[in-house]
């Protein structure tokens, strides 16, 4: 319907920062039904980007392209093309693991392995890299540290990580997103799981994550959005509406649909 | 970024990439071990098939069907038929299921409706453990304490009540020596019980609990609820435990062996001894000299495979639609 | 109004009577459990001593022990875990992880639960088929191969089951680590399910240290100490079977002492297996 919707609209905010996750003419199948169609957006460098929408619009769907993770289910398949950095991740050639090592991912439900808190954030850094034990632990401390757990945990650091409240599961889990020293992280409605405290102290981290790291979340909970991001894409039936400053997005949407969902018409 | 800190960069780039060749060889070899173990299931199968076809051959192809019509079973004249333990296994499989089905049914319900709750996963577990215990424990237990108490007791007893009534009394006709078909269906209705059981209750649990309450919110008492909805609408997972009850009973062994008496004749007496096919075989087996002889034995396996195949064939096919009907 | 009282009264008095008849087939069921185990406790108890422990079974008509028919259980049920647990648990994994989508996977769940419940004297006589024929003479690496293919359903069913139960999101998120698949089963899949699966090694355990028919043509049986895997060797079951159908009395109660030790242990299995089952669905 509007082919060139994303790129207008990014042109006035988004040119002066480098695009790091271009999408391209995506469109996703379940099977035979058609669940995202033709999404074009720039996720910039360095900045929290919020995917909004009633369920099953399909933000959680274009998230999940983004790592590839629905590779894991026969039956779904993704055509077009999403650029990270200029190359296109759904190419046959790009080996799978390698993508998620640079594209962390971080779920509704929080999700500790089982087995103990170091072991959880130690695990995925083994898998790529030999580092000795003091540097190891240097590295879960410091991924402790930046998910604000470590003073919380420091003391037990063997006992198993299903042992912890929510809301300290889902910071381990960014600490052990964050261990492997992502480019990007995608945060899957990360706080719906949890209580209102725990949520502002995951919205907190967020922002202080985004110094270093691009960030997609996407989110059911438009105060959330309007909270966390700079920018906002809305999405209905598998289409993106409209895309840009989450400002703009809440102040003056251009679309109508979008004007309906945010004002709690629909949804 | 500093030269030095670059050059870093790309040696790990580098490493990381080798590491995820190796990763992907290693998931292909363990993706490869899995599935050639799941194949391995599928051969073993066929395997026992084939094996099974090929060690009955000579005697197959020596008496043809006869070999099914065949009472007779005569090692010294080698002349080998199956009629026989096809007989017994039948007959004491079938009356076992028919003595097991109510009790396991009424055992069904009264964990589900009647037991009070904190009893109830004890004697469920109870009941399963009753399914542990090995065939052989049933078989000694069968010989030395059931089979002599029925002979002193119960046999006499209903050997003289039937007396003189035509086709009751040659079906229980004397005498008794405690061991023989019905003891050995008797010991097959113990042990297949537990199974019969636990499957029916789990079936039970599967009927939704408003179907229950709205035939209990219109005034039907316990037994009409099961009667009416809870066994019309599990009637299907029933049957396969039911079936899988009978695959059990026709292929059991240990227990039969001790109590059947290994007879090689059809008598009209459920109080006479016989034989089933899997203690023919257990009996004779070790024994049997002569390649024909061993070859009837093992054709004798072959049909037990067939029926007991078709059967748990059925059964599975049975609780499986069960299956698809509570996880939609 | 009277006939409507009348017919309730007669629905009321019907439901009495088949409720207390489910009453009575649980009272049977149960009853038979603690004949069977009475009778079992009361001959096996009293032939209990430190004989049956440290001597040889015995020449008919003489005293002695089970120790090489206890010997030769333990041997070759450790043989047959050791062979069946490995394919039983790969198996199982295909099902549940590389596979779980394939057509393959349906097909090895149906044979599987055929084989599952499928006669053990038929197992017997397929490893003869394989084993014992070829050879030319009985062994206990048989009787410990046959025992192994009744080890692999009951694994193959559990390992896939438990593995079933373990958390879609839980793979979710070892594979958004970067974790290749192997890695995912290795370190999140089988620590989540462990308890599980040991489950299932313990039943199968369990269901083949009791198992008798399928040995008599195989491992066959040893009156004598044997540890050579490639002659027949004894084991508690045959000699079970082969003592109690004997004559002599003191056969006859090494036979007793025998089922006893043996239910014993199967019982101990069973229940320890499913403590541990238990314990997981509680927390």
């Amino acid at each position: 319907m509007k082919p060139m919707l994303s790129t207008d609209l990014n042109a006035p905010d988004a040119t002066v920062e480098k695009a790091k996750i271009e999408v391209k003419n995506l469109n996703f199948y379940y099977g035979q039904s058609k669940a995202l169609k033709d999404i074009n957006l720039s996720l910039p460098e360095r900045s929290v980007t919020a995917f909004i929408g009633p369920s099953g619009c399909g933000k959680s769907t274009l998230l999940r392209v983004l790592n590839r993770i629905y590779e894991l289910y026969p039956k779904q398949s993704a055509e077009g093309q999403v650029l990270l950095d200029g190359k296109n991740i759904l190419d046959r050639s790009q080996d799978l693991n390698l993508l998620r090592t640079k594209i962390g991912m971080v779920f509704q439900k929080p999700t500790p392995f089982p087995m103990s808190i170091y072991e959880n954030i130690a695990f995925g850094v083994r898998l790529y890299e030999k580092i000795s034990k003091a540097e190891m632990d240097n590295r879960v401390e410091s991924a402790l540290k930046r998910a604000a757990l470590w003073s919380e945990v420091k003391d037990k650091l063997n006992a198993s990580g299903q042992s912890l409240s929510g809301g300290q599961q889902q910071r381990l889990c960014i600490a052990r997103t964050v261990a492997v020293k992502p480019e990007v992280i995608l945060l899957d409605e990360p706080a719906s799981a949890l209580d209102p405290l725990s949520t502002a102290k995951i919205e907190e981290l967020i922002d202080e994550l985004q110094a270093d790291y691009t960030i997609v979340i996407v989110t059911h909970n438009m105060q959330q959005a309007a909270r966390v991001s700079r920018q906002t894409a809305f999405m209905y039936l598998g289409e993106l509406v409209e895309f840009d400053r989450t400002e703009k997005i809440f102040t003056s949407p251009r679309e109508k649909r979008t004007q309906d969902y945010i004002t709690g018409r629909f949804g | 970024m500093t030269a030095v800190s670059e050059a870093a960069t790309s040696s790990a780039m580098r490493t990381r990439e080798a590491t995820v060749r190796r990763f992907a060889v290693t998931d292909m070899v363990f993706r490869a071990a899995t599935r050639a173990s799941a194949i391995l299931v599928l051969v073993l199968l066929g395997g026992v098939a084939i094996s099974l076809i090929a060690g009955s051959w000579e005697a197959l192809s020596k008496f043809g069907f006869s070999f099914l019509t065949t009472e007779s079973w005569n090692p010294v004249t080698e002349n080998f038929g199956a009629l026989a333990p096809i007989y017994g296994t039948i007959v004491t499989s079938a009356i076992a299921i028919l003595i097991a089905v109510p009790i396991g049914i009424g055992i069904a319900v009264f964990l589900t409706e009647l037991c009070p709750r904190p009893l109830r996963r004890p004697i469920g577990i109870a009941v399963e453990l009753l399914a542990g215990i090995p065939s052989i424990i049933y078989g000694i237990w069968g010989l030395f304490v059931f089979a002599p108490f029925l002979q002193t007791t119960i046999q006499p007893f209903i050997i003289s009540i039937f007396h003189g009534i035509p086709g009751l009394s040659s079906l229980f006709a004397g005498p008794p020596y405690g061991i023989g078909l019905l003891t050995s269906s008797l010991i097959l209705a113990i042990m297949v019980l537990p199974f019969i059981t636990s499957i029916t209750k789990d079936v039970f649990d599967t009927v939704p609990a408003v179907l229950k309450e709205s035939a209990y919110g219109i005034g039907c008492t316990t037994w009409e609820v099961t009667r009416r909805v809870v066994i019309p609408y599990t009637r299907v997972g029933i049957m396969g435990g039911v079936m899988l009850g009978l695959g059990r009973a026709l292929g059991e062994t240990m227990a039969v062996t001790f109590v059947i008496g290994n007879a090689h004749r059809i008598s009209a007496s459920l109080f006479a001894p016989g034989t089933t096919i899997s203690a023919t075989i257990a009996n004779e087996f070790t024994e049997a000299d002569g390649a024909l002889y061993t070859s009837s034995l093992v054709a004798l396996g072959l049909i037990l495979f067939i029926i007991t195949f078709i059967i748990l064939a059925l059964a599975r096919y049975m609780l499986l639609r069960i299956d698809s009907r509570t996880g939609a | 109004m009277s006939t409507a009282q009348s017919l309730h009264r007669s629905r009321k008095r019907k439901n009495a009577v088949m409720m207390a008849l489910c009453i009575i087939a649980a009272g049977i069921g149960l009853a038979w459990l603690a004949l069977i185990l009475g009778a079992l406790l009361y001959k096996g108890l009293s032939g209990v001593n430190l004989a049956v422990f440290t001597e040889m079974t015995p020449p008919p008509g003489d005293a002695g022990g089970l120790l090489n028919a206890i010997y030769g259980s333990i041997i070759m049920t450790i043989i047959g875990i050791v062979v069946g647990t490995p394919i039983g648990v790969l198996a199982g994994t295909y099902m549940a992880e590389y596979g779980r989508f394939s057509r393959l996977t349906t097909v090895v769940r149906f044979i599987n639960d055929i084989l599952l419940s499928a006669p053990s004297i038929i197992v017997g006589l397929f490893v003869y088929e394989l084993m014992v024929r070829p050879m030319g003479h009985f062994s206990a690496i048989a009787g410990a191969v046959a025992l192994s293919i009744l080890v692999i359903p009951v694994v193959v069913r559990t390992t896939e089951d438990m593995l079933n139960l373990v958390p879609n999101a839980l793979r979710e998120a070892g594979t958004a680590i970067g974790a290749p698949r192997w890695v995912v089963i290795r370190s999140v899949a089988y620590r989540a399910a462990l308890s599980g699966i040991v489950t299932g090694i313990l039943l199968a355990i369990a269901r083949i240290s009791g198992e008798t028919a399928p040995l008599l043509f195989t491992a066959l049986n040893n009156q004598f100490w044997s540890s050579n895997l490639n002659a027949p060797m004894a084991s508690l079951p045959a000699t079970i079977f082969q003592f109690a159908l004997s004559p002599y009395e003191e056969w006859q109660q090494l036979a007793w002492t025998g089922a006893l030790i043996i239910t014993l242990t199967v019982l101990g299995l069973s229940i320890f297996a499913r403590s541990l089952t238990g314990r997981r669905e509680d927390r």
